[in-house]
Parts: structure tokens; C-alpha cells; sequence
């Protein structure tokens, strides 16, 4: 099985065809300043190296008045000519170069497609440019803070991780979509969303709910709570994935929708509602594309077990981590002065136990549609 | 009881003790002999100024007894000598002198002679030649253990003469005696004809084992230390190995040198005293020792409160107690140190590399120094690289060598056997090989020798190695007792650690390293009789640690640029690694000329390792690219790893 390998012999600089417009062009025109930067470095004898944004906790700051976490100007430095950073310089420049012939061939692939596409053996060692997949992924992000240009933009795509149905209609790479009509699974929202690709044709709905995972989205979906609540109802499988959190963004931004989360009542949930709120650490550098500082937190409340007169059955005790992560997640600085939260957290940690959604199944099958949500948002008893 | 009472002769004292000469058992007793003779033949060459050449040849008439005959091209003893020499133990010339020799005491060979015919019965065999023109003598001797005289058993009680050229040469044929007329020539051809020499012949009981201890270890250490000499060794399986000079300039003569005072001991005072004609103290002082003129045997005498005139007749016990606290408390020059014929930095050097593999070579030679008033030299050589003994072993050899052993484990066979390997080599081999560490060497069939073999060839032991020491007073080897010397003491408290080797506390150094130490003294001080072992008197224990620490110092700076080349290399073929691909992507991206930029590359790369070369030794000073290694270091370098992709 002969694997791809980028072509060697020098090709003459093909001019940008006409067709690359927008900004496909200018992330294009980002890959070339970063070659050039080599080829001239490298003609007056001077080690080349890259600046990359730094993607550490300590780069990250919270911005009070955007209500989201930016990036800070932090960098590191990697050098060619530094036997640590060697081969991570070298990877860099395979996936600039794999993610410019994307651009110019307009196709895109998954990141599992691209590592497929960059990965060989170097030619007179048995070393290969990238063992596994998890030595292409960081390289990718690296490339997109470089560039300021998202993963979408590089043509490069996460696989789809999260789900939507309600009534909206799009329109998707040319084909219309009516999100009403897609039967049991759902409209699965591409990793790659942008209004190039993802085009809002109408919308009657009213606000989006936005629920934890596949399972609880499920119960609302086969209960048609979207329609008898006119909204769009979405979930990313945990943490959602970037298409998930820009299309939520997108709909947020674009057509006013608030947005409401169902999410478990543990650290985890906290910390997801965290990410679509904040943006995430990690990608610090997508807050401004993504953060929706506005969305809401409906649910499960550390005092639903008294509320609801649940049982002890349904009781998760927290774990040392647990607590551990609950503690960390006060001290955030958007929750940290917001008292809500911290009573919210303070009796999470009193109880001793966390909750999943699931949990209130134990009341009736369907009481989380029936009851739970409607009775949130009539009384609109959310967290901010 | 007093009756019970009477003297004890040297010989049957030592025919009781004979451990304390080097016979404490059989293996050990064949390596003596041989040693005692070669020792001999070495001496007589080059005090006669021969350029030596020795024919040393081992028959094993059963599985106890061998038949040993040392014979050398030196000047031959004169007849009278002969029984006496090699029939009367402390019959020597060297011990009475001060002179550097190998042998000092006088007992050498007629213990060699004494141990054969105790163990065998058999007579020692000796034909000597002092001129081509002239008759060889031969003799048949026994040593009579109650009175230590000699007892010639052939003609008639007067020995043989051989007539000199071909008649005599029939005669010995017929007579079944063994001597080698001829040098080798050019292609198998007699050469020219062996003018004088001397045959020595001993049966004993012996044990013929390879190995640590061994007469081929011996001969080896022996042609290391001695370029000048060639060695013809035939073992009892007929094989014959040649260890060739690979020089033909003999060491200087070492001059003969009377005693300096500070050496003296009472005792020995008093018997020289005794021995002493009537004379003065002033003559006898000035006399006898070096380094006393007059004017100091007058500053002796007064501080011993004797008059300088006074007979040596008249020095009682007290008077001598009296001359001896004098001699010490009197300021006296140090003896004159030209007597001592040192082996010298670059025959040290030529020598341990015809014999050691390695890559890098190095050997310092101390100013000469004095213990006691004895003057003494220190010489050390190191020689550091791939030495293994247990890579370089055919199957056959090692078949036989584990027939010959009579060790208890395989274990204790490869430590006991093979140099440097070391408890961890030993340990990894057996593992390799799959044998448990009880294994007996005695019962392994074919095909377990085979995987022995094998996994000795693939292990890497060289870290696991531990340095070899080589120890030699007066160029003879020192094969036993290394853990009583001082050279050994020495060696181990040395910090190898900052020279580049690992080391524990207190222990020999490991890695692929062999140190070959010298004494050469007028009087080496033993630590006993069977001369194994060096005694650690301050001054030489002072010369010694100067002595390793210089080749150290040498060896670290070796090792560091060895280290610091191969770190260059490693950067630089991992940034060369890269260098292809980088240019290809870019190229890729926008067009560049991709062999243009993976030459500019390259370019920066040469510059980047070769700048991260520039490091700082120890003292923080930049290390000067070429290393100054100092006369006298020999470097077998292979090639530096090369730039080119
Ligand atoms: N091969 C030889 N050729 C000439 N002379 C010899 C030879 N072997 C021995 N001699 C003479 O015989 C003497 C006695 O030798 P022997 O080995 O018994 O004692 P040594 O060499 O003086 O001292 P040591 O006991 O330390 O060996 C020597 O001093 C030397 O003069
Ligand atoms: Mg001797």
C-alpha cells in the first residue's frame, strides 16, 4: 500500500486559480508567509524557527467585559535546529503544507485523513514522520493558532459528534435541510459549519436546549418536546466538539436564540456548561468564534434531590477527584464572584453526591419533559 | 626437648613451606617454574647485552606431570656455576648487589629444580653454552634437601661436555637431548646458528589451565612490558605461539649501586659490620654505602658519639644501636637514581598495543624516587577500548578451555577464565544462554557449549567490564595476590569517576580499560618470598597515585572528546534527519527551489553543531577543538561520524 508522499521535485509557484476566493485565499496566503519565512531565514544562514501561540493555562486569561477566556500573547518558540523541537518543526511544516494542498485541491478530510495523508517514512532512517495519530493532532491546533486561521479553515475537520433536530431549515454543502423532519436521528451536525458551508434558510424556533448527551436527547426528541416548545434541540456528546459549539454559537449570534443547557449535576456538567459559556482553555484562541457568555444552566440543581423528592437509589457519591474538580471549578473567575454558583457547588459538595439527568427518570419515563423543563422555564429558574 | 632440637636446612624448609615460593598447588607450580626460569634467561640477556630471545616449551607426559624446558640465547653459565646455581637454594648473584634485576633472591630456580624432583623424582636437566667454539655443558642435577649442596647424577659426578657444531648436535639426538641450535630464518629455513644460552629441563607435578594465573598469561603480560624480547611458546598441545619484539634495543644497563644508609636495616648493619675487614668507621661508612662522603661518616660518628677512627672490630651491639639512630637523625642526599633502566613511555606504548586491543593509548614514566634509600621509578600505561577476551574465543578454544576447568559453576568459570567480564557480564551471558547460575562447566553437551559461545559473542559486556590491571616490578608480571598490592590499592583509590569511568567507592573502575603498572627498583619490596605482591611504603604508594592520575587525566580528556564527538554526530544527523522534509514542504507550499533550500540548510546545520561544540571543560574554559594530548599517547581513531546524509 504505497502511502502519499508530498512530491519532492520542486513545482513552479502555481498561481492562485481563481477559483480559491475569500477566505480560503487568505489562509492560503498564511501558509506562504510561514514558507517564505523559511526559504529566507535559511538563505542568509540563519536557523529557522516558529513563534506559536501559547496553548497553556498560563496564556489564557479571562476577559471581564467579552464575559469569555482570550488568549494571551504568549508564545514558544520552536526551533529546527533544537534537538527537542526538531521533529515537531519539521511536522509543523508537513501538515502547513498538507492542509495547502486542501486548500488548493478544495477538498477536506478528517484529522484522522490528514495524518493518513503526511504520514511516511522519512527517507534513509525507519522513522516515521508521525507514529500515531496523537503526534499529528497538537501539530494541527499548533498550525491553527500560527495562523490564526480555525482547523475549518485549514480544510481539516473533527468527525461529527453531536446532534440536532427542531424546527429550523438550512441548507448544508448545496442540500436543503428541514430539521423538523428527521426522524428519530437527528440532523448530525457537521464538523465544519461555517456559513459557506451551513446556510440558515428559516427559523421559528424559539430557543435552543442544548442537553448533555445522546441518551437524554433522545427522551425530549421522542417526547417531540421541540415541537410542542418550539425549539431546537441539540447535544454534543460531553464536551461538544467545535462544530457543535459554533453552530450553537451561530444560531445564538445569528438568529437571537437563547440558549439553555441540561447538563448532569457534577463537575462534568459544570465544566461543559463552563466550555459553551467561556470557551476552553485549549482552544482559547476560538473564545471570540464560539464562547456564548449569555447561555444558561437549567439544570440538574444541586437541590433537585429535595425539589424533585428523589430517591437515595439515584445518589452518585462524589469522588476525591470529584471534589477536587468542584473546588477548581469555583475558583474559575466567572463563577467565582457570582453567588449562585457558589451555593450551587457549596451543596453539591454538602450532599455528597452528584446527579445524572437520568436520575429524574425514577420519578416517570418522561418526566423530564413533561415536568422537570417546563417547569424551569416558566419559572425561569436558571443558573447565568 | 633440647635433644629434639637440631638445623633446619634451607631446602628442607622450604621443601615444607613451599607455598611461601609459588608452589601451593599444581597450576600454580607450572607457572612458577616457568616464571622463575624466563626470569632468569631474561636477566642473563640483557646484563650480557643479547637481545633476548626465549624457547619455552611445555610436554605433558600424563595428566599430572608436564616436562618444562626454558632455553635462551644468553651468555651461558660457566661449568662450575651450574650445579651450584641450580642445586643450592640462595646461590645467586643478585642478592648481595644493588642492582635492578628481576630476580633478587637467589632461590628462584633451584626451588623450581627442588619442587620437580620432591613431586617427580626426576633430576633437573640443564645444557649451557658460553661460545659457539666452545663445548655445552650438560648436567643432570638433584638437590640434596638435608645439607641444600647439589648432587650431579650424570658423568660420573662431573656432567657432560657436548662438543660444539654438528658432532655434538649427533650426540644430543642420540641422547634425546633437547636444545634449539638455530634462530628461525626467512621462510621456514634455518637461520643462523645460536652462539651461547642456556637449556633448562624440569619434570613436575603441574596442572596446564588457561586463564587467569596462567604460563600463557604469563608470556603475554611478559611480551607486553619486555618489546625486546621474543618468545617461541609451545603448550602441551603443540601449538607454538610467537610473541615478536617489536624493537631490538635492549633497556639501558642499569648500574650497580651500594646500599644508601637510609635503607639499612639494623640487622643488616650489624652483619655488614661483621663482614667488614678491620677498618675505620670513617672507611666502612664511606665504603660501603652511597652518598656518605667523609665529611658525612664524620657527622654520623659524632652524633653517634664514636670516634671516626675507631675499628670496625671494636663496634659491639651497642655501638651499632648507637650508629644506626645516627644514621638517621644525620641529613644525607638521596642516592643517585640513573641505576634504574625504566621501560619508557613509548616502548610502554608500542608494547601494550602490540598485545591490547584498543583505541587510545597513553603511558607517563615518574622522575625517579626513593623509599628507604632504594631508588625506585613508577611507570604506568593505559590502554582503553574494545578488550574482551570472552568476543574474541573460537568454539574450539572455549571447548577446551571449559575441559580444562575445574571450576565449581559456568559462572565462576567465565570470571575465573576471561578478563573484564565481570560479575554482570557473567551474569547477563548466563541469561543470554538460558543456563542457571549453578550450571557446572563439567557437564555440557555440544550444542549447550555452542549457546554458551553464542551468547557470549552477543553480549554486550563492555559496560558491565571491570579495568584490567596489569602489575609489573622489575618488567615481570604480578599474577596473584592483587588484592594485597599496592599497585591494586593504588588504582582502586584513584577517582576514576572524574577521568570518565564509573566507579563505586573503594573498587577497580569498570569499562573496556587495561592499566599496566611498573616498579622498577634496585630492591623491590615485596611483600613475601614468592614475589606476587608489591608493599605499600608511602613514597611509592606517592608515585604510583601521580602515575594513575596522569594517564587518568589523559584518558578523561580522551573520553570527553570522545563524547563530545559523538554528541555532535547524534545532533547532527538528527537534524539532518529532518532537513529533507522540511525542505520538501515548504517547497511545497510555495514553490522554492527544494535542493536550494535543503543545501542552505544542511549549510546551518554544519554551523549549528559544529557551534554547540564549543563547551566548556570542567574549569569552564572553552575546549580547544583539537584536544593537546601531550607526548606519548597513541590513538587508534575510528571514523567521526560523517556529515553526509
Ligand atoms: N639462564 C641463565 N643464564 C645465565 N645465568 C643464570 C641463568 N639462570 C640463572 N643464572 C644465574 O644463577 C643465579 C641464581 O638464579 P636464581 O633464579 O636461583 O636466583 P636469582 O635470579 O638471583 O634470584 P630469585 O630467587 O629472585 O630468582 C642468578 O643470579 C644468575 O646469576
Ligand atoms: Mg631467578
Amino acid at each position: 500500500m504505497a502511502k502519499k508522499r508530498p512530491v519532492r521535485k520542486t513545482k513552479p509557484a502555481k498561481k492562485l486559480s481563481k477559483s480559491i476566493v475569500g477566505k480560503d485565499r487568505q489562509t492560503l496566503q498564511a501558509l506562504r508567509q510561514v514558507a517564505d519565512t523559511v526559504v529566507k531565514t535559511a538563505t542568509r544562514s540563519r536557523p529557522p524557527h516558529l513563534d506559536i501561540p501559547s496553548r497553556s493555562l498560563r496564556n489564557v486569561r479571562y476577559n471581564k467585559s467579552k464575559r469569555f477566556i482570550e488568549m494571551g500573547k504568549g508564545t514558544n518558540r520552536r526551533e529546527l535546529f533544537n534537538l527537542s523541537q526538531a521533529k515537531a518543526y519539521m511536522q509543523t511544516m508537513l501538515v502547513a503544507s498538507g492542509c495547502k494542498q486542501l486548500i488548493e485541491q478544495q477538498k477536506t478530510t478528517s484529522i484522522r485523513g490528514l495524518y493518513y495523508l503526511l504520514k511516511h517514512t522519512i527517507e534513509g532512517t525507519k522513522e516515521e514522520t508521525f507514529d500515531d495519530q496523537s503526534d499529528c493532532d497538537p501539530v494541527i491546533e499548533d498550525l491553527e493558532v500560527l495562523l490564526s486561521a480555525l482547523r475549518e479553515e485549514l480544510h481539516v475537520y473533527a468527525s461529527n459528534r453531536g446532534t440536532l433536530v427542531g424546527n429550523l431549515v438550512l441548507n448544508d454543502s448545496g442540500d436543503q435541510i428541514d430539521c423538523s423532519r428527521m426522524g428519530s436521528g437527528g440532523y448530525s451536525i457537521p464538523s465544519i459549519v461555517e456559513d459557506d458551508v451551513v446556510e440558515f434558510v428559516r427559523c421559528d424556533a424559539e430557543f435552543v436546549l442544548h442537553v448533555e448527551k445522546d441518551t437524554v436527547w433522545r427522551r425530549f426528541n421522542e417526547d417531540k418536546f421541540w415541537k410542542e416548545y418550539n425549539c431546537i434541540l441539540t447535544h454534543g456528546q460531553g464536551q461538544p466538539p467545535r462544530g457543535v459549539r459554533r453552530l450553537l454559537y451561530r444560531l445564538h449570534n445569528e438568529l437571537g436564540l437563547p440558549v439553555y443547557c441540561l447538563l448532569d449535576n457534577d463537575p462534568w456538567g459544570y465544566y461543559i456548561y463552563s466550555v459553551i459559556k467561556q470557551g476552553s482553555i485549549n482552544l482559547a484562541y476560538e473564545s471570540k468564534r464560539m464562547a456564548i457568555p449569555d447561555a444558561r444552566f437549567l439544570g440538574l440543581r444541586s437541590k433537585d434531590y429535595q425539589r424533585c423528592e428523589l430517591t437515595p437509589s439515584v445518589q452518585i457519591a462524589l469522588s476525591d477527584n470529584d471534589i477536587k474538580r468542584a473546588k477548581q471549578i469555583a475558583e474559575y473567575p466567572w463563577f467565582k464572584h457570582k453567588r449562585a454558583w457558589q451555593k450551587e457547588i457549596e451543596l453539591m459538595l454538602k450532599n455528597g453526591f452528584k446527579l445524572e439527568v437520568e436520575a429524574l427518570i425514577s420519578k416517570d419515563i418522561s418526566y423530564v419533559t413533561e415536568v422537570y423543563v417546563p417547569e424551569r422555564l416558566e419559572e425561569g429558574d436558571y443558573l447565568d | 626437648m633440647a635433644a629434639a632440637q637440631k638445623e633446619i636446612s634451607v631446602s628442607e624448609f622450604f621443601a615444607k613451606n613451599r607455598h611461601l615460593l609459588g608452589f601451593d598447588n599444581p597450576r600454580k607450580a607450572l607457572l612458577t617454574t616457568v616464571k622463575e626460569a624466563v626470569d632468569n634467561s631474561l636477566d642473563a640477556c640483557e646484563e650480557a647485552g643479547i637481545v633476548p630471545e626465549i624457547w619455552v616449551e611445555l610436554v605433558a607426559i600424563n595428566g599430572k606431570r608436564y616436562r618444562v624446558s626454558i632455553q635462551d640465547n644468553g651468555p651461558g653459565i660457566v661449568k662450575k656455576q651450574i650445579p651450584l646455581i641450580f642445586g643450592k637454594l640462595l646461590y645467586g648473584s643478585k642478592f648481595h648487589r644493588l642492582q635492578m634485576s628481576r630476580g633478587q633472591q637467589g632461590i628462584g630456580i633451584s626451588a623450581a629444580g627442588m619442587y620437580g624432583m620432591l613431586t617427580t623424582g626426576q633430576p633437573v636437566k640443564i645444557i649451557s653454552k658460553i661460545s659457539v667454539r666452545k663445548p655445552a655443558h650438560y648436567y643432570e642435577i638433584q638437590i640434596d634437601t638435608k645439607t641444600n649442596k647439589p648432587e650431579i647424577l650424570n658423568g660420573r659426578g662431573d656432567g657432560v661436555d657436548i662438543p660444539p657444531g654438528e658432532k655434538g648436535r649427533k650426540y644430543m639426538e642420540k641422547h634425546g637431548i633437547d636444545w634449539v641450535a638455530f634462530y628461525e630464518g626467512e621462510d621456514g629455513q634455518p637461520g643462523k646458528e645460536i652462539r651461547s644460552g642456556t637449556r633448562v629441563t624440569i619434570e613436575l607435578e603441574a596442572k596446564y589451565q588457561r586463564g587467569r594465573g596462567s604460563v600463557d598469561e604469563y608470556l603475554e603480560q611478559t611480551a607486553i612490558a619486555n618489546p625486546h624480547v621474543t618468545i617461541h611458546f609451545t603448550d602441551p598441545d603443540g601449538n607454538t605461539t610467537v610473541y615478536r619484539r617489536s624493537t631490538t634495543e635492549l633497556p639501558p644497563e642499569p648500574k650497580e649501586i651500594k646500599p644508601h644508609p637510609y635503607g639499612v636495616e639494623l640487622g643488616r648493619l650489624v652483619t655488614m659490620l661483621k663482614d667488614a675487614k678491620s677498618m675505620t668507621l670513617s672507611q666502612f661508612l664511606t665504603g660501603s654505602f652511597s652518598r656518605v662522603s667523609p665529611a658525612v661518616a664524620r657527622r654520623i660518628c659524632e652524633a653517634a658519639g664514636l670516634s671516626t677512627r675507631a675499628s670496625t672490630r671494636k663496634i659491639g651491639r651497642a655501638e651499632a644501636d648507637k650508629l644506626y639512630e645516627a644514621i638517621q637523625a644525620t641529613k644525607i642526599s638521596s642516592p643517585s637514581t640513573d641505576c634504574i633502566a625504566p621501560i619508557g613511555e613509548s616502548l610502554l606504548l608500542k608494547g601494550l598495543h602490540q598485545v591490547v586491543p584498543g583505541e587510545f593509548y597513553c603511558a607517563a614514566t615518574r622522575p625517579p624516587a626513593v623509599y628507604r634509600g632504594n631508588p625506585f621509578q613508577v611507570e604506568v600505561a593505559l590502554a582503553y577500548g574494545n578488550r574482551n577476551t570472552a568476543k574474541k574465543i573460537t568454539l574450539e578454544q572455549l571447548t577446551e578451555l571449559l575441559g580444562q576447568s575445574d571450576a565449581r559453576t559456568l559462572r565462576q568459570f567465565l570470571l575465573l577464565t576471561f578478563d573484564g567480564i565481570g560479575a554482570d557480564g557473567a551474569e547477563k551471558i548466563l541469561k543470554t544462554a538460558g543456563f542457571g547460575t549453578r550450571q557446572s562447566p563439567s557437564k555440557l553437551k555440544p550444542k549447550d557449549i555452542a549457546r554458551l559461545h553464542e551468547a557470549m559473542r552477543d553480549v554486550n559486556i563492555s559496560e558491565g567490564q571491570t579495568m584490567q590491571v596489569l602489575r609489573y616490578a622489575n618488567r615481570v608480571p604480578l599474577q596473584f595476590k592483587q588484592r594485597d598490592c599496592a599497585i591494586t590499592e593504588a588504582v582502586m583509590s584513584t577517582n576514576w569517576r572524574s577521568y570518565g569511568l564509573s566507579q563505586s567507592r573503594g573498587q577497580l573502575p569498570s569499562g573496556p580499560v587495561t592499566v599496566l603498572v611498573h616498579i622498577a627498583s634496585v630492591w623491590v619490596p615485596f611483600t613475601s618470598e614468592s614475589k606476587e605482591a608489591i608493599a605499600a611504603y608511602p613514597e611509592i604508594q606517592r608515585e604510583l597515585r601521580l602515575g594513575l592520575q596522569s594517564v587518568g587525566r589523559k584518558l578523561g580528556m580522551y573520553l570527553r572528546r570522545r563524547k563530545r564527538v559523538a554528541q555532535q554526530g547524534e545532533r547532527r544527523s538528527i537534524f539532518l534527519r529532518y532537513l529533507g522534509e522540511v525542505a520538501s514542504a515548504v517547497s511545497q507550499i510555495n514553490g522554492a527551489d527544494r535542493d536550494e533550500l535543503y543545501e542552505h540548510l544542511v549549510k546551518v546545520a554544519k554551523r549549528m553543531t559544529a557551534e554547540a561544540d564549543v563547551k566548556l571543560d570542567r574549569q569552564g574554559r572553552p575546549i580547544e577543538e583539537e584536544v593537546d594530548f601531550g607526548d606519548n599517547v597513541l590513538i587508534v581513531e575510528s571514523e567521526p561520524p560523517g556529515l553526509a546524509p
